[in-house]
């Protein structure tokens, strides 16, 4: 049970936006390991050997399943809730941008459920496919995972699926990364526009960093 | 200029009933009547065919009591920027148009009749902690409590909340996190009201939840609407405030 201040409507945002910030440096952490690939399959599988093996992996791996299912529980609850408040619709519904440019809402902001949802079931097969994949093994007798992304990404389908996954998660970073900014009270008239840029600029940045990884895999496994 | 529009009102006879749209011409309209005028124009034939008006809020008609709000055509208080609905007048409109009128809608503010909402839900929030309960006397001399420039205008800036309520009918989750850090900011910035900052943020927020509002998404569709435009740092304030609260 969660303590009622963790419940409260102020509180619950806080540990969604809190979730989604640890999320959020994992997928900076794990693009990093990635981009690896791109030096080779020594360097790539070598990392991933040292990752796998060390056993905190599994504290790390159990941290981060927590995370991720408690940033999806309290913000189905929130969902629910928020419906509740509001049981009869609108007939004629606008945004209210049209009338003064001072709303941040956008496509991806009235998104989030469904790019969330998305990215959890996107999860759920990126698990299957590379940690639960096949194994394939080096000379030294480590994994290959190298060969298994090469594997994986000679599939232009796979490759298109990926790139379609990348762009739901930036959808959803999009708003988020400024709105957990937000739901933290960081706020000043100087330094939010700022927030709100960098927001964009990151989602930007670990959008095409991911993004560029199944291209290049489709590509020089083809050379 | 007289024009015609055609309206799409809701009627509703009364709480828990069931209600739905209604059309009506509104014909000799003049642009340079308010919406409201023209609402009562309508209510003046209404009238006069024996059938029932239709129930609206409305006080001063001058922007400032926060008594109207009506949805216009999908927008709490129409289309006009820093307005309240008895600001918008007929020239925003074409001849002809088809315009739907709605109330405020939202599970914490029930219709009472047609567009008239309750709204004693603010109320409540206020009378958790929206005020200052020492005696802090009459107004100080000038510069005998001094307060930064900046400070002062974020306060008067938030006190200018009518509690309307059309924050909460612009906001999907028809959330009351606009109204409650407007007050929390005017009162908490300001030395009067310091000393219970803690108490009160905690104190109204528990309210704000227990009234049935939602939660904030943090889109701004609230301080897009607002008639004072009151900006949504201080629900980022508000937030700062509560979490600071909760842990000292």
């Amino acid at each position: 049970m969660t303590p009622p201040v963790l419940s409260s409507s102020i509180g619950s945002k806080f540990l969604i936006a809190l979730t989604g910030l640890f999320l959020f440096l994992f997928l900076v952490s794990h693009l990093a390991g990635n981009l690896l690939f791109i030096l080779g399959p020594d360097a790539f599988n070598h990392y991933s050997h040292a990752l796998i093996s060390n056993p905190l992996i599994l504290v790390a791996e159990g941290g981060l399943v927590a995370i991720f299912l408690l940033h999806v529980f309290k913000t189905v609850t929130i969902v629910v809730a928020n419906r509740g408040a509001r049981p009869e619709r609108y007939a004629a519904r606008k945004w209210a941008k049209s009338k003064n440019d001072r709303s941040r809402k956008t496509l991806s902001s009235t998104t989030m459920i469904l790019t969330g949802t998305i990215t959890l079931l996107f999860v759920v097969t990126h698990l299957a496919t590379f940690k639960f994949g096949p194994y394939y093994e080096t000379a030294e007798g480590i994994r290959d995972l190298y060969r298994l992304q090469t594997a994986v990404f000679s599939d232009p389908g796979y490759v298109a699926f990926y790139l379609v996954c990348m762009a739901v998660v930036g959808f959803h970073l999009w708003h988020g990364i400024s709105s957990a900014a937000q739901s933290f009270g960081l706020d000043s008239p100087r330094w939010t526009p700022r927030i709100l840029w960098v927001g964009r600029l990151l989602t930007a940045v670990i959008t095409a960093g991911f993004a560029l990884l199944p291209i290049f895999t489709f590509v020089a496994g083809r050379n | 200029m007289a024009m015609t529009v055609k309206l799409k009102v809701w009627r509703q006879a009364g709480p828990g009933q069931p209600g739905k749209l209604v059309d009506y011409v509104a014909d000799a309209v003049h642009a340079d009547m308010s919406f409201l005028e023209m609402l009562d124009v309508v209510n003046e034939s209404l009238i006069k065919r024996g059938e029932d008006p239709i129930a609206f809020d409305s006080d001063c008609r001058e922007g400032i009591c926060g008594s109207c709000g009506l949805v216009i055509d999908g927008i709490p208080h129409g289309p006009d920027k820093g307005a309240t609905t008895c600001q918008v007048h007929m020239r925003r409109f074409k001849s002809g148009e088809t315009i739907t009128v709605e109330p405020f809608r939202a599970k914490a503010f029930p219709i009472l009749k047609d567009l008239v909402v309750d709204r004693s839900a603010f109320d409540r929030i206020i009378a958790a902690g929206g005020y200052v309960s020492m005696n802090v006397g009459g107004a100080p001399d000038a510069n005998s409590l001094p307060i930064p420039k900046d400070v002062a205008d974020q306060a008067m800036d938030s006190a200018q909340c009518i509690g309307c309520g059309a924050c909460v009918a612009a906001c999907k989750n028809a959330a009351a996190h606009l109204f409650t850090s407007a007050k929390i900011t005017h009162l908490g910035l300001l030395p009067q009201g310091e000393a219970e900052r803690d108490r009160r943020v905690v104190r109204m927020v528990d309210q704000m939840d227990g009234e049935g509002f939602g939660s904030c998404s943090n889109e701004g569709e609230c301080e897009a609407v607002c008639p004072k435009e009151i900006s949504i740092s201080n629900i980022a304030r508000m937030n700062r405030d509560f979490l600071k609260a909760i842990v000292s």
